[in-house]
């Protein structure tokens, strides 16, 4: 199981620099979606595909997860960088690695609300630069800062839980694997993907628009033989909300 | 002789920097007691600083926007930026002019506090819940073949698409005023946009969960003499019964509950892991 310092600090930089959201909106789905970790996680450890096919399940747990008024529940890209190292180290299947990534994404959670707690303080420097009107002050003090804070927090954090946690984890699921109570974490790994989606259904709104999952969802079983592209679906989708709001829409001028 | 207090005309590009500021600086700052007003302060700035000659209404102005404030990124701050830029436009002429000032620093704090709510929750639903997830689904089966564009193609497209129409919402919310809100909340082309993605965002995920969640059992039941997988008989019956019966309890679950996604997670997995030690799953 090899696994070197270099490789571990790049990803722990890497996970520092996404949850200090430095990059502005251009890092929400960075946070909020596994995908691009697990993208980083392939480069940095070469091999690009297993960690593509990993994270592609640990993304279906964590649809639907967004953070009303800022705070997540759990923390996708901190349990990606762990979960698929792990799975590339052990030869995991990716079911088996959700059971990682889950307790790992929640622990992830306390450290983001660690980070709004010392932006606390921050703030104080702010309002004495705003009162001083030095913008170079609050420059630093409004995204210097806390981006520097993110890196100390984080960088520490995830560096000891991949270089020695990922192996020793490995190392530990590499020889109970395949057996009885694998079978359960793939179960459950298949299963936990329902979360997602229904946070999603809930979260989109409308009960009766139900209708249009459940129209998806059978014609997907009845064309499975067909091999019908996921572009296509999009916009087989797109067609159909549109005459939806077209009929919606004539209706009301009735 | 004395300064000029005139203040100075604001052009597309003071927008478009307001807009990219907020944009950068969104989450950065997020703190416990104000959120994320830093942020806003700090789009700001240089807006402030071509319309408040004098240095007491410019510290004024920094103050108020380093009390509280909390909204989603697109939506809420784009709109609010573009509101907040045009009334503090009009307080400055105002000033300047030595005319009444109708424009007080609590009018604009309050129509900031008034609209960061229901803009944001149009903003979660539709940004992060749907836009994204549309992006997502299209690229998930790319990823599965081991394909970097999986992760690539979601993260381009929607922080393109997002940045493009945040600032389209800039604009709008400083040609409009406070009206701008009422046209995001209720005005009928949004809401027939608003409509629209939601049908498709929902129909995605038929797609994705018709493709990806997997329960499946594993019990035969034998009858005399003859050994009947349960899995087959189910399928020949309604295929995809077992995910979609999990995925609708956990609808229910969330509808009944409100968001508890550690506990629905907890709770799935102690329902499927015992159906799975049992010998059921």
């Amino acid at each position: 199981m090899e696994f070197t310092v270099l490789q571990a600090l790049l990803i722990a930089l890497w996970v520092a620099a996404v949850q200090s959201r430095g990059l502005g909106y251009a890092t929400l789905t960075m946070r909020f979606s596994p995908m691009m970790t697990g993208l980083v996680v392939g480069i940095v450890m070469g091999n690009v595909p297993q960690a593509m096919i990993v994270t592609a399940t640990i993304q279906l747990i964590y649809m639907g997860v967004f953070a009303p008024g800022g705070s997540m529940p759990s923390e996708p890209a901190v349990a990606t960088a762990i979960a698929v190292p792990v799975a590339i180290l052990a030869n995991l299947e990716p079911t088996e690695a959700i059971a990682i990534a889950v307790p790992v994404g929640l622990v992830g959670g306390y450290l983001y609300q660690f980070r709004f707690f010392i932006n606390t303080f921050i703030i104080r420097l702010s309002d004495k630069y705003a009162e001083e009107l030095n913008d170079k002050g609050l420059f630093f003090s409004i995204m210097g800062l806390p981006i520097l804070v993110s890196f100390a927090l984080y960088v520490p954090v995830m560096f000891v839980a991949l270089y020695y946690g990922a192996p020793f984890i490995a190392d530990l699921t590499a020889q109970y694997a395949g057996g009885w109570f694998f079978h359960i974490l793939s179960v459950i790994g298949g299963g936990l993907a329902a979360i997602g989606i229904a946070l999603t259904i809930h979260v989109i709104g409308k009960r009766e628009y139900i209708a249009f999952f459940l129209l998806a969802y059978f014609l997907t079983f009845v064309l499975k033989p067909l091999n019908v592209t996921m572009v296509t679906y999009a916009v087989l989708g797109s067609i159909i909300a549109f005459v939806y709001v077209l009929v919606t829409r004539m209706q009301n001028k009735e | 002789m004395a300064k000029d207090l005139t203040p100075e005309t604001l052009t597309n590009k003071d927008l478009h920097k307001s807009w990219f500021r907020w944009w950068w600086a969104n989450e950065v700052p997020h703190a416990f007691d104000r959120y994320i007003a830093p942020s806003l302060l700090f789009a700001l700035m240089p807006t402030l600083r071509k319309l408040y000659k004098n240095d007491d209404d410019l510290r004024d102005a920094y103050r108020r926007h380093l009390m509280f404030f909390n909204t989603q990124a697109i939506w809420g701050g784009g709109t609010i930026t573009g509101i907040v830029t045009s009334l503090e436009e009009t307080r400055a002429k105002q000033i300047a002019n030595n005319e009444e000032v109708t424009v007080s620093g609590d009018l604009i704090n309050n129509t900031k506090l008034g609209l960061m709510g229901a803009l944001a929750g149009i903003g979660d639903a539709i940004d992060s819940g749907t836009v994204q997830y549309i992006f997502i689904a299209i690229a998930l089966p790319w990823a599965q073949e081991g394909n970097p564009l999986g992760s690539l193609f979601p993260w381009i497209g929607f922080t393109l698409v997002t940045y493009l129409y945040g600032f389209y919402f800039t604009k709008m919310g400083y040609r409009l005023g406070r009206s701008a809100a009422a046209e995001l909340v209720s005005g009928q082309r949004m809401q027939a946009i608003i409509e629209g993605l939601s049908v498709l965002g929902l129909f995605m995920m038929g797609v994705i969960a018709a493709n990806y969640v997997k329960v499946s059992t594993i019990l035969t039941l034998s009858l005399s003499g003859k050994e009947f997988v349960l899995q087959n008989i189910l399928d020949g019956l309604l295929p995809g019964l077992l995910p979609l019966v999990t995925i609708l309890g956990t609808y229910f679950y969330f509808s009944k509950k409100g968001i508890k996604v550690t506990n629905a997670l907890l709770w799935l997995s102690l329902i499927l892991g015992g159906l799975a030690a049992i010998g059921l799953l």
